[in-house]
């Protein structure tokens, strides 16, 4: 199990134990598992899952940030995040993360994506 | 002899008055712990970030290889100083104390030949430095709420990262009153360009054994990294003096409830002496006018 903690630069969102979480890397996605090697990376606005025995247990929506990765933890600093499970694709304009990505199109492109075609399910 | 009906006025007014300040007090305590608590889930992030950013400026050993706004420009010549005050007053010596530090600093830098640049955020700076004829570029105030805080600490970040790219400003740094305890709070200088890392190094060498790989590489990180950590570090400022103005108001306001405490004792002692004295006298006049039958 690795420790993933997803903070926001107002407070700490989630910490928690998972065993897998998928995050959009810069260069592509790439999976957060314990002893990975120490890594640090960019994100870019996509989708970050966390699974669990090859299901997806929870699924978020990232407009960007960082992640550093060590052997047991896991810290995602995002800008935004929101729950897919909150959002659906009906009511995503109505979103708070929809309202303040506007003016943001890479982000706010991805997010409609995400929402209506999330890659992973 | 004072007059009665006077001293009654005085007293009643002194009371609303110190109805008044411990109202305050009890707003500015709750309000104090919403802000400390906002500071603290915020240091996380900022924690965090920065030590991303001094593992992998430490990690570039050349420190050539690291871009102007990291390192400072060789020849500073013009220093931009942030100062946070309150939007409010009665809150103690915050904002003059924080003046009188600020002026201290200024003359420090321009007696190395440096001229000085100030953004003021709140509105007891702003009218401070217009009378002054000191270079005021911008002014951010009503900072009541947190998603304005955030939102002004964005504009102030893009403002520096502009003025620095258009070569206006070499150096910057904030000035907040630092949260040290309810009853102390502390004018604190934080230099954002060059970056200061005096904390920073602590930590890297705490995990020297982690070398971590980059994604992209360094630049492209750093290009995403310095903007970012310039946000937080102003974020933090702000939220820290806010702290600090709700700490300081609610000293100053206990302390004034107190004073008004002891004044209206005062008050009622000597409304009742001149009371006392007025029914002596009363009662002296009528066993004269009594004996003189």
């Amino acid at each position: 199990m690795i420790n993933l903690k997803v903070v926001s630069p107002q407070k700490v969102i989630f910490e928690k134990e998972v065993e897998m979480a998928v995050l959009p890397g810069a260069e592509g996605d790439f999976a957060a598992m314990p002893n990975h090697s120490p890594f640090i990376s960019s994100l870019r606005p996509g989708q970050m899952v966390i699974m669990s025995a090859n299901k997806v247990d929870e699924s978020f929506f990232v407009s960007g940030g960082l992640v550093m990765l060590k052997e047991k933890v896991c810290e995602v600093l995002v800008d935004q995040i929101e729950s897919l499970s909150d959002v659906n694709s009906s009511n995503y304009q109505q979103s708070k993360t929809f309202q303040e990505l506007e003016g943001n199109e890479t982000a706010l492109g991805t997010f409609e994506q995400v929402v209506n075609n999330p890659p992973y399910k | 002899m004072p007059n009665l009906k006077e001293l009654k006025n005085r007293i009643s007014s002194v009371k609303s008055t110190r109805k008044i300040t411990s109202a305050m007090k009890m707003v500015a305590a709750s309000k104090l712990r919403r802000a400390q608590d906002l500071a603290e889930s915020s240091r996380v992030y900022a924690d965090s970030l920065s030590f991303i950013l001094s593992s992998l400026a430490g990690n570039t050993k050349n420190s050539s290889d690291l871009p102007e706004i990291l390192t400072g420009r060789e020849n500073s010549k013009i220093s931009l100083l942030i100062i946070n005050s309150s939007d409010r007053g009665l809150c103690g010596g915050f904002n003059s104390n924080l003046f009188r530090n600020a002026k201290n600093w200024i003359s420090e830098q321009q007696e190395k030949g440096k001229s000085v640049k100030i953004i003021t955020v709140g509105k007891k700076a702003s009218s401070f430095y217009r009378k002054t004829d000191l270079d005021v570029i911008a002014n951010f105030d009503d900072l009541n709420s947190n998603d304005k805080q955030l939102q002004v600490s964005e504009e102030i970040k893009n403002k520096i990262m502009e003025l620095f790219e258009n070569n206006e400003i070499d150096e910057v740094s904030i000035l907040f009153n630092k949260f040290v305890s309810v009853i102390a709070q502390e004018p604190t200088y934080q230099s954002l360009i060059p970056l200061s890392n005096d904390e920073a190094d602590e930590e890297v060498t705490d995990t020297s054994n982690a070398v971590f790989e980059f994604e992209p590489d360094k630049n492209e990180l750093l290009e995403y990294l310095v903007p970012r950590n310039f946000l937080t570090q102003i974020y933090r400022s702000v939220l820290e003096s806010s702290a600090s103005e709700h700490a300081a108001r609610m000293t100053s306001m206990d302390n004034a409830t107190r004073n008004a405490g002891d004044m209206i004792d005062g008050l009622t002692l000597t409304y009742n002496r001149t009371r006392q004295a007025f029914i002596t006298k009363e009662l002296i006049e009528i066993i004269s006018g009594a004996e003189a039958v």
